[in-house]
Parts: C-alpha cells; structure tokens; sequence
C-alpha cells in the first residue's frame, strides 16, 4: 500500500505538486488522473526519490522509498520506458538492475519469458519499437517480484493492441494482490483500466474515489423526451423554471430525473413516445472538474 | 555495495561505445610506440628510449582515460538511465563510490595493459632490428607506477566532471581544455608575475609531469606531485558526489 502525504514539490517558482495526499491500495488499479502538466510525473518522481520533495512524505507499507535496502523487491517503478541505454542488449539491460538488487540473470530470462521478448533478448534497445520497449520496462518492474506498481502513461503512443496489453497485464499484477498506481492524462483510457481513481489539477488533489462514483457525481445527465406535444409540455416546464434545450422532434431536460418529466406529462395529458436519461461522456466529466486547472494553464501557455 | 559494484561493471561492459573508447586509449599510445621503435634511426637508440616512448604517450594515454570516466556517467544521464539507476540504489554515495571502484580498476588495469603491451612488442621490434637490450631505463619503473596510477586518477576526474555538467561533450571539453589550455595560460601569467618555479602549482600539469622518466626542476618529487594532483581530483570528486546528492536526478 502506498500512502503519499502533503507531497510538495516546486521548482524555483513553478509549484508542481501543491500538498497532495492520497493513498494507493492493494488489489486494485489506481488510476493517476490529471491534464498535461498537473504534476503527475513529478509527484512519480518524487515518491520513489528521484526529485526532491519540499515537504510531505510518500510511504510504501510505511517505509519511504529511500529507506527500502532492495527497492526493486518492493516497488517496481517504470516512469519512461525510453530510460534505456540504445547501445544495451535487452537482456544486458535487464541484467544491470537485477545485479543491482542482488537479483540472479535466471530471474532476468524469467521475465523477459513473462513480457514476451525472448526472442530479442540479445537486440540492442536502440532497434525497439516503442511497444517493445514498453515490455521492457514492464520486465523491469516486474524484476524483483514487487508488491507495488507505478507506471507514468504507459498507454502513451502505444497502438490498440500495445494498450490492450497494457491493460490486462495491469488488471493481472492488481489481482495478484499488487498495489497499481497509473497514470493518464485521458478519463477513457483510466476507466477501462484502473477501478480506483486520484484525480488531481494543477498539482493539488481534485478528488479521491472509485471510476464509478466519479462518473455519477461529475457526468452531467439530461432527460430526453419525444412527443407530438412537445410544445406543452415544454411550456409547463419552462413555467416551472426548468432548463430546456428544443430541437425540432426532441426536448432535452437538464437537471431533472425522469420520473419528473414523467409525471408532468401525465398530469398535463401529454403523450410520450420517448422518455429517455442521457449521461454526458466521461471526457467532459473530467474537463469539467479540471477546467479551473486547464483554464489556468492555458492562460500561462498564453504569457508566454 | 557488492551489488552495486557488479551492476556497474556490468553497465560499463554492455555498451559498444565504451569498449570501442577503451580500445581506442589502448590502441593510440600503442601505435605511437610502436611506430617510433620500428622507424627510429637506430643509431639515435639508447637505453632509456623505448621507455621514453612509452612514459611519453602516458599525457595521451591517460587523457583517453579520463573520457571513458567522463562516459560512465553522461551516458547515464543522455540516456535517461540515471533514474533506473538511483531508482535501484536510492543511496545515492553507494551508487557514486560503485562507479569510483569501478574506474580506479579501469583506469588502472587500461593503463598498465598499455605499458606491458608496449613495452613487450617495443622489445620484440628492437631486437629484431638487432638493437640489444635493456630498452628501459633503471628509473622507469616507478614511472611506470606513477603512470598506472595517473591513469586511475584522471578516470576518476573524468567521472567527476561528467557527474557536475552530466552532458558528454562539455565534460569532454573541460577534461580536456583544463591541462592544455587553462593551466597553460594560468601558468605562463604566473610565471611572468613570480620567479619562483609556480607551474608546479598547476595540479593537472604536475600530475603529468610525475610521469617523466626524469622530472623536471623544482617539482614535488615524483610522488608528491601524484600526492598533488590526487588531492585535486579527490576536491572534484567531493564536489561532484554532495552534486549527486542533492539535485533532482
Ligand atoms: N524539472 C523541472 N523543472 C522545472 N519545472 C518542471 C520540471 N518538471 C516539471 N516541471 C513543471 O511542473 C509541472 C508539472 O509537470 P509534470 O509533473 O510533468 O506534469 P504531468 O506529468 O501531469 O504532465 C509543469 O508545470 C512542469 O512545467
Ligand atoms: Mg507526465
């Protein structure tokens, strides 16, 4: 389990990361959620002590990462799977990391067998394509047969079936009982994979909760409703201080149940052909809860 | 720390590029010798002149060295690889004392290869153009030591600007402008301003200069000046590893 708290980090007068807390449990994928520029890479890299914090802490089972003798035997960590030498046989890659954990080059075949790439173990990096070496960098974090998972936006430039893979290899480490962090700039991407999510913008934490939980507070839900009254019954509605939206066979409801509409009809005897609730997509939901940040990035971008 | 040491040594084995360089700092002051033993005049042959020859590419031979220091650490940071790196070995000092062993040994072992090599075909060469030996001189051998051990010293230098500017062609530069251009021109206003002898003072000069057959007046001796230039690399390495340290990776 994986607990980061009040993790701050600036650079000169930049703050990237602006007191952010939140936890990472066992079992499940944890999806990392924020737009370019958030802070998602640099709370990553502070979490496994690459960067610098100013203050806050990050605890994997209550130790932090630079207190672990063999860190790869507990969290495997793949931020960039560009991070490899191009001269380096994959196999030689592998090796290094696993000599420097006390691993045995057995345990390197093993994974190499596990991400697929035996057969080019003994390419240099350099000829990979980036779906290889994304496998790569998953053989690497899955060296040391770790109980925590990070990956920064392994899904990035990938191909539909690189990002499949991906997918199932992630809800695979989380069955075993691993605790998965990923993260992802994209809310389609995160609800196929992940099943908690840490949504942040702008460096400070928006929200915790499930995929499911943040689709229902946030996706906006409309009714829609056909009929050969619609003009009365969106009178009545429009009466009752109600937003309406009216195209020439339809009206949209906003703010409203179903069961409203519905009984509004009857009571006005106006027949329905279609009573129906629309849910907004899940990429509006997360521009709409990070406009502020996205807002303010654009303004930055625009000072320039 | 074990560990750690054969990670490194494994990193520094697995990339062509450093065993084209290592070959390379062999090759050149090989062929510098050799070359000059096979078309010396051998009336111009003395005792001391094979080993002249060797002690006399030692400047070259070390520089050669200190790149491939340079590279066991910038190539680290070009090719993202310093944070696999500091993620395995979050102690940061463990991760620069591994490479620092690892150099030493290098350095070392490149430099005496260069001496044995050079020394045993050189003496292959003479006797075959019918010049009898010996072809070293009687005050070689701790010339020799002192070359072997300049050879480790300016890998570790070379490492130790590589870690500060973490960008190969600018450690390069700076490893290799240091000896011939800075300490060159400090050295000439110096010696314009004093008359005591104050290019012994010039660290990397003197370093160099411990590797003469014969050193010249008003040194530190051979081992003081080795002692000198040690405490100068010893500074930079201090430097470059609290560097390590305390930036982001
Ligand atoms: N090394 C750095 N130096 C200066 N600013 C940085 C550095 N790394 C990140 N930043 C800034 O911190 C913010 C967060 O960046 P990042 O963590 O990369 O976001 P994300 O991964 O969510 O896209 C950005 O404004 C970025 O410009
Ligand atoms: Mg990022």
């Amino acid at each position: 389990m994986i607990t980061v708290d009040g993790l701050t980090k600036r650079y000169g007068s930049t703050v990237a990361v602006d007191n952010l807390s939140f936890s990472v449990e066992p079992g499940v994928v944890t999806g990392f959620l924020g737009p370019n520029g958030s802070g998602k890479s640099t709370t990553m890299r502070c979490m496994i002590g690459l960067d610098r914090m100013q203050a806050g802490r990050a605890l994997f089972d209550g130790k932090p990462y630079s207190s672990l003798r063999n860190p790869l035997h507990e969290v495997g960590a793949l931020l960039d799977a560009g991070n490899a030498h191009s001269g380096r046989t994959a196999r030689n890659h592998l090796r290094w990391m696993a000599a420097s954990n006390g691993l045995p080059a057995k345990r390197v075949d093993e994974v190499l067998d596990i991400v697929g790439l035996q057969q080019v173990a003994k390419k240099r990096v350099g000829q990979f394509s980036l779906g290889m070496k994304q496998r790569l960098g998953i053989a690497s974090v899955l060296l040391g047969d770790p109980r925590v998972v990070i990956l920064d936006e392994p899904a990035n430039g990938l191909d539909p079936e690189g990002i499949r893979w991906i997918r199932e290899m992630l809800k695979h480490l989380a069955s075993q009982g691993r605790a998965v962090l990923v993260s992802s700039h994209l809310l389609s991407e995160m609800a196929l994979i992940a099943d908690e999510l840490v949504v942040i913008g702008k460096g400070r934490l928006i929200e915790q909760c499930t995929v499911d939980q943040f689709i229902s507070r946030h996706a906006r839900k409309w009714v829609v409703v056909r009929s050969p009254q619609l003009g009365t019954l969106v009178d009545v509605a429009r009466a009752k201080g109600m937003q309406v939206a009216t195209n020439e066979t339809t009206a949209e409801f906003h703010g409203v149940e179903s069961e409203i509409i519905g009984e509004l009809a009857a009571a006005n005897g106006v027949v329905l052909h279609e009573l129906s609730t629309q849910t907004g997509s899940l990429e509006d939901a997360f521009l709409e809860v990070t406009a502020t940040s996205v807002e303010y990035h654009g303004q930055s971008e625009a000072a320039k | 720390m074990i560990a750690t040491i054969r990670s490194e040594w494994i990193k520094l084995r697995s990339v062509r590029s450093n065993v084209t360089t290592t070959i390379v700092a062999v090759v050149i002051p090989l062929a510098i010798t050799l070359l000059s033993v096979t078309f010396m005049r051998t009336s111009g042959i003395g005792e001391n002149t094979l080993s002249d020859f060797v002690l006399g590419t030692g400047s070259i031979a070390v520089l050669l060295i200190g790149v491939i220091g340079v590279l066991c650490i910038t190539q680290e940071y070009s090719q993202g690889t310093i944070r696999l790196t500091l993620a395995a070995t979050p102690k940061r000092t463990r991760v620069y004392l591994a490479k620092f062993v690892v150099m030493a040994l290098v350095g070392a072992l490149v430099t005496g290869f260069i001496i044995l090599a050079s020394t045993t075909v050189g003496s292959i060469i003479l006797e075959s153009r019918d010049v009898s030996g010996p072809h070293t001189g009687p005050d070689s051998g701790s010339a020799f030591v002192a070359m072997i051990l300049m050879g480790s010293l300016v890998a570790l230098l070379g490492m130790a600007i590589g870690t500060l500017t973490r960008n190969p062609p600018s450690a390069i530069t700076t490893l290799v402008l240091w000896p011939l251009l800075v300490e060159g021109i400090v050295g000439a206003l110096l010696s314009l301003a004093f008359e005591d002898n104050v290019t012994r003072w010039m660290p990397f000069q003197t370093g160099l200069n411990s590797m003469f057959a014969e050193l010249p007046e008003g040194g530190f001796g051979r081992w003081g000046s080795l002692g000198y230039f040690a405490a100068w690399v010893l500074l930079v390495t201090v430097i470059a590893e609290r560097g390590l340290k305390r930036r982001d990776a």
